[in-house]
């Protein structure tokens, strides 16, 4: 295999891992932007996703399409019940105080699932059947490219929705100034309650679509968490296109420090990179510095 | 205003029971299995309640073992057939008169795969519940991390993890089931070396049986005219080893030897499959489990690896005690639990009824001591892993004659050619 065709195969590998931890750190991003707090339960959304799907389709036998948007659906209905239940009764207490209630809300979370689902890892089939594509010399998987096209679709919805519609008008009015907002009559307990749902679905989709290449099990949410976490602040918690941006780094930088570097470096390499951003430029790579005027 | 919000989170939380009783319902399987044994009769209902008509009731203190298993964690996949076989045994062992007349009672701990619960397993076995003896853990690492305390309380402990550190260096307390990475990896290597393989990539997760295996691997080369030319680590818990395979791929690697327990596994053969690589895929022991298989696709097909013949038994040669063995201890688990056992439970079967039989040679109040002892002047004991004879320096108990190579064949295991 020729460098140019290795090098072509590592930077889709990294996109691939890139587009996971972009969804996840989406999640985070919206609910930061709403709440202030960080939602540690992101990772048990994405692990719902899979995990209905695969339910959908076993139990119910449902076509795999069909399963798809039904686990979506379930999963940001789980969210939204999540949000009532645990945050909501606390939403005025520190933003420490909710992540914590998130992080034992993720840990209820996957242990319900452990119940619900068992141990053992559980598969998906691909969307579409059907050997790599050649692309620039490189394999990529059919799935790969159901990722890319449906975060593609989430990051253009998400985007329309805040910039184009009167209700993504009011959740960045919230995100700026909760209480200004309230006194501008917009409802910020409905904002907060769509932006859990919104949460929810795109770590449904993110393990909808990625569950058919790694399969799935009740454990996976807290790894992948971090990650898109790191991804988040990477890029710049609250900006939802810098999050993508981070996240699609995240995954590049880890993919290409296998190829220069050892595989043993992987996960070290992904977290001295998130050290340096929080040394160098705390507020993310593509986030304006905030200046407080005085 | 107050209304509306307590109307709306009263149907949020009735819409979430009922996904969770769906759900909750929609896994069981609903089954009533009947087992009959010289004189006793064992019903277990779908909700799992079983009610045995015994024929001698053992009576007295309850014999105590400990049992440490990862029942959670990235290899909660092995645990549980391992938990199913002790509980089926206990049963059997009680209704057929316990063990000296006494009931034997296994406590099992989870270990989550992580060392610090093992230890904290460990102490509650070995101070709280004063266990006997101790079977376990699933895995090498959370094995190795209780050493200390059981040769602490000079109990007996019979490991049910593979790697080689549990019986090298040798302790006198701690015994071993799995076939061990030192005679698994000869046994592979030599299979690898009569097809003609002259360079392999390794690749291992970081985890303590794969990482022996690695190092077991090393170890044994020199005497085989292999070469490593890629060496490569993943995670346990990772879900995507692109990045690896394609820095194999771009070696002159001719095979991929795979040590890896666990969720890994799968995704490697799968991503190869995605790659294109055609070069053979190697691996362990420790990926003799059906997940391998439905999570791999058509990436498992021609996979193979080195284990113990309970996969395919008629490979113990149809009229052994060892068949005969398998046959049963098959037949009992498929009608309790639906499906076939697989290695994992083989492994704990051994550990269990080694010590259980350790036990019955001795008298009804021994002490770990003689147990320790017992256990120790095992000799031909015929169990589901191979033939165990233990000694002083042998704490492993099995040889390369108890291993067979398989081979993934229509998402089945064969024998490989």
């Amino acid at each position: 295999m020729g460098f140019d065709e290795q090098l072509a195969q590592f930077v889709f590998a990294g996109l691939k891992s890139g587009a996971i931890y972009a969804l996840m750190a989406l999640g985070f991003t919206i609910v930061y932007a709403a709440t202030g707090a960080i939602n540690f339960a992101q990772g048990e959304f994405f692990m719902l996703g899979g995990m209905l799907a695969v339910w959908s389709l076993d139990a119910l036998g449902v076509p795999l399409l069909l399963a798809g948007l039904l686990a979506i659906i379930l999963t940001s209905l789980i969210a939204v019940i999540f949000e009532e239940l645990a945050i909501r009764p606390r939403r005025d207490a520190d933003p420490l105080a909710l992540i914590i209630i998130t992080i034992g809300g993720s840990m209820l979370i996957s242990s319900l699932a452990r119940h619900a689902f068992g141990p053992n890892e559980l598969p998906l089939p691909p969307f579409t059947e059907g050997g790599s594509l050649h692309v620039l010399g490189a394999l990529v998987e059919q799935q790969a490219v159901w990722l890319w096209l449906l975060t593609a679709l989430a990051v253009a919805g998400l985007t329309i929705l805040y910039s184009r519609t009167k209700f993504g008008l009011a959740m960045r009015a919230s995100a700026v100034d909760r209480e200004a907002a309230k006194l501008m009559g917009i409802d910020t307990r409905i904002v907060v309650m769509v932006t859990f749902c919104l949460a929810g679905a795109l770590g449904a989709i993110a393990g909808v679509a990625v569950t058919p290449l790694t399969q799935t099990a009740y454990s996976v949410g807290p790894s992948i968490a971090v990650k898109g976490f790191s991804a988040a602040i990477l890029g710049g918690l609250g900006s939802p296109l810098a999050s993508v941006l981070g996240g699609l780094i995240l995954g590049l930088a880890e993919s290409l420090s296998v190829a220069a570097l050892s595989s043993e470096f992987k996960d070290a390499t992904a977290i001295l990179l998130l050290l340096a951003v929080l040394f160098l430029r705390p507020e993310g790579l593509f986030r304006r510095s905030r200046r407080e005027k005085v | 205003m107050k209304n509306r919000y307590l109307a709306l989170l009263i149907v949020l939380v009735l819409a979430f029971g009922v996904t969770l009783g769906a759900v909750g319902c929609g896994g069981d399987e609903e089954t009533t299995t009947t087992t009959e044994e010289e004189g006793a009769t064992e019903t277990t209902e779908a909700d799992g309640e079983t009610t045995t008509t015994l024929s001698e009731e053992p009576s007295g203190d309850p014999i105590k073992v400990g049992a440490i298993l990862s029942l959670t964690g990235p290899y909660a996949g092995l645990g549980e057939p391992e938990k199913n076989t002790i509980e089926m045994l206990v049963e059997r062992v009680n209704s057929n008169g316990g063990i000296n007349g006494r009931p034997l009672e296994v406590i099992i701990e989870d270990d989550a795969t992580e060392s610090a619960q093992t230890v904290a397993a460990a102490s509650k076995l070995i101070d709280r519940e004063e266990v006997v003896a101790i079977i376990g853990a699933t895995g090498t690492g959370q094995s190795m991390a209780f050493r200390e305390q059981v040769v602490a309380a000079e109990i007996p402990n019979v490991s049910i993890g593979g790697g080689t550190p549990i019986t090298n260096p040798l302790s006198p307390w701690v015994f071993q089931t799995p076939w061990s990475n030192n005679i698994v990896v000869p046994f592979t290597l030599d299979y690898v070396q009569s097809k003609g393989i002259s360079k392999v990539a390794i690749i291992a997760d970081s985890g303590g049986f794969a990482q022996d295996g690695a190092a077991t691997v090393e170890k044994f080369l020199p005497d085989y005219d292999i070469e490593v030319v890629a060496q490569e680590t993943f995670e346990p818990g990772d879900t995507d080893m692109t990045a690896q395979l394609t820095s194999i791929k771009g070696s002159d690697a001719e095979a991929v030897l795979m040590w890896s327990a666990g969720s890994g596994a799968a995704v490697v053969a799968k991503n190869m499959n995605a790659l294109e690589m055609d070069i053979p895929l190697f691996g362990s022991h420790g990926n003799a489990r059906r997940e391998l298989i439905e999570g791999a696709g058509a990436g498992g097909e021609g996979f193979r690896f080195a284990a113990g013949k309970v996969l395919v038994p008629e490979s113990y040669g149809t009229d052994s005690e060892g068949y005969k063995v398998a046959s049963q201890f098959i037949a009992d688990y498929v009608a309790r639990y639906g499906g076939p056992p697989d290695t994992f439970a083989g492994h704990a079967y051994d550990a269990l009824m080694i010590t259980v039989e350790a036990m019955r040679r001795l008298d009804a109040d021994f002490t770990p001591q003689e147990l320790r002892d017992e256990i120790e002047a095992t000799s031909g004991f015929v169990g589901i892993g191979g033939t165990f004879t233990y000694s002083a320096d042998d704490h492993n108990g099995m040889t390369v004659d108890d291993l067979v190579m398989y081979e993934v064949k229509d998402g089945a295991w064969k024998l490989a050619e």
